[in-house]
């Protein structure tokens, strides 16, 4: 029992990290039709600016606060400078163009953090009793800040004139222009609010495990195998598969190993796909 | 006053629109006819802004409307509705309608809701509903009632009568009438003889690219003549 709730609140607390670097991906992708393979590094540098801004004001939410804005505007960057040029062409030169910087920004990582792993306390050492377990406050406020941010993407994405547009965009981009919507600002404030959430999820999660250059490959590769199942472009949809993928790979690591969780999440996902290949519908958006 | 001058549009190599011209007054209606495939759609979409090899000029009331994004252009009161997939069909039947009023002021945005739901009271019914969910018809019903509620400088409707019963088509021409009526310029694009009849002060006739005549609605005394016209067999 102790085991199960202590797997339990592990579980939230990946999840709901990885389910803000996915339904960034999943807004990205909804808005624009792109798969940013640079999310994952967007999350490494996330963390590394935590440690960076912990290092020398020992300030932690200022360090989030700086690794969600940095992020935020290297985001837009990347969608000026690299993306932009390439839109309305094949969707492969995007693909490639966003690996590459992926890439870029794994080797000036390592060049300037070197290879080995940063480690840094929780800003919180106290923990709380939750039945017959103490589990680390910090954690519980990874939770807490994971959930509310993805809360406030909802009502924000329902109610907020720009959400609305966002959401106008993802549906019917050309129709959505013709009644004013600014498309080119609903592009770049999604591409900005994607990134800003990876680099929050990298901040916040950084305490808990380490900090290497390479630590994005496997987000990415989870929030991908999260966003195509939880219906390409839908927000929604990848928040929930996020914080599922977190409990089946956190719950079920009790009974089977890690590897064989993440085999049988490869096969759910797959399955997945076999099913909604039948439907006739399309899937479903933002 | 809107003005198009010398308008090209292009599909890749076929040169779809060949230098058209055409005026539409203040709070007049002007009809564009022709044959399937003349151009008629594409003439819309390049005004509109929605295609990106055009050559011409467009202005709407003293400003330059080309060279400018759709989003600007619209924001300069150049309205358009097209034909097909013209709702985003995952909100519901009030935010489709409430997109388009985003940019206006509050009481702007609560008047074109009473005005769209006036217009259509089918639409107040279904306000909750998914727009993918409608019918073909109250889906178009959405989109025009969207497209005159925002009372634009000039509305550009494409086929606003396709897929529609009778009785609504009336309703859309009285709507399109009454909006000329209060000021707004109107271009539309039908076959509708009541349409066009009660909508419509003038008629430009297309043909492969290029207006072939004008005319005036009390030229046609039946709907065959109006359809012989516009299938480009009575061209002036």
């Amino acid at each position: 029992m102790n085991q199960f709730l202590l797997q339990l609140l592990n579980g939230l607390v990946v999840g709901s990290s990885l389910a803000l670097v996915a339904s960034g991906l999943a807004l990205l992708f909804g808005v624009l039709d792109i798969i940013n393979f640079a999310q994952g590094e967007f999350f490494m540098l996330g963390a590394y600016i935590l440690w960076i801004i912990l290092g020398a004001t020992h300030n932690y939410v200022l360090g989030l606060i700086a690794a969600g804005l940095v992020l935020a505007i290297g985001g837009g960057l990347l969608l000026l400078v690299i993306t932009w040029p390439l839109l309305g062409k094949a969707q492969v030169l995007i693909l490639l163009a966003t690996l590459g910087v992926s890439l870029i920004l794994q080797q000036l990582a390592l060049n300037i953090f070197g290879g080995d792993a940063k480690i840094m306390e929780p800003p919180i050492a106290e923990g709380v009793d939750i039945g017959p377990i103490t589990y680390p406050l910090y954690d519980l406020i990874i939770i807490a800040v994971g959930m509310g941010l993805l809360l406030a993407g909802f009502f924000w994405l329902r109610y907020a004139k720009y959400g609305v547009w966002v959401r106008a965009v993802a549906q019917n981009r050309s129709m959505a222009a013709v009644l004013g919507v600014p498309v080119p600002r609903v592009y770049l404030l999604a591409f900005m609010i994607s990134s800003g959430l990876a680099g929050i999820a990298g901040g916040m999660l950084a305490p808990v495990t380490s900090v290497f250059p390479s630590i994005g490959g496997s987000i990415i590769l989870n929030s991908l195998i999260v966003v195509v199942a939880g219906g390409l472009g839908n927000f929604r949809g990848a928040a929930w598969i996020a914080i599922l993928f977190g409990e089946i790979q956190s719950v079920g690591s009790i009974w089977i190993p890690p590897v064989v969780v993440q085999l049988l999440l490869f096969g759910l996902v797959i399955l997945l796909l076999v099913l909604r290949s039948r439907r006739k519908t399309a899937l479903v958006r933002l | 006053m809107f003005e198009v001058r010398d308008l090209h549009a292009y599909y890749g190599k076929s040169h779809v629109v060949q230098g058209i011209s055409l005026e539409v007054g203040d709070g007049e209606g002007v009809g564009l006819m022709g044959r399937n495939g003349v151009g008629k759609t594409t003439t819309l979409k390049s005004i509109a802004g929605l295609l990106t090899r055009t050559q011409g000029t467009v202005t709407l009331a003293g400003t330059v409307l080309s060279g400018m994004s759709p989003h600007t252009r619209a924001r300069r009161g150049l309205g358009y509705v097209p034909e097909a997939q013209a709702v985003f069909p995952e909100m519901s039947v009030e935010e489709n309608i409430r997109i388009g009023s985003l940019i206006q002021s509050r009481a702007d945005q609560s008047r074109c809701l009473d005005l769209a739901y006036e217009l259509f009271p089918i639409l107040s019914e279904r306000r909750r509903q998914m727009a993918g969910t409608l019918s073909g018809g109250q889906q178009k019903m959405l989109a025009l009632a969207r497209g005159l509620a925002l009372r634009p400088k000039l509305l550009m409707v494409d086929e606003p009568s396709e897929g529609l019963m009778p009785v609504n088509v009336e309703v859309i021409a009285q709507a399109l009438k009454k909006a000329t009526q209060e000021g707004v310029s109107v271009l539309v694009v039908d076959a509708s003889f009541d349409l066009v009849r009660t909508a419509c002060n003038r008629m430009y006739a297309m043909d492969l690219g290029v207006l072939v005549g004008m005319y005036r609605p009390s030229d046609f005394s039946s709907p065959e003549m109006l359809a012989a016209t516009y299938l480009g067999e009575r061209s002036a």
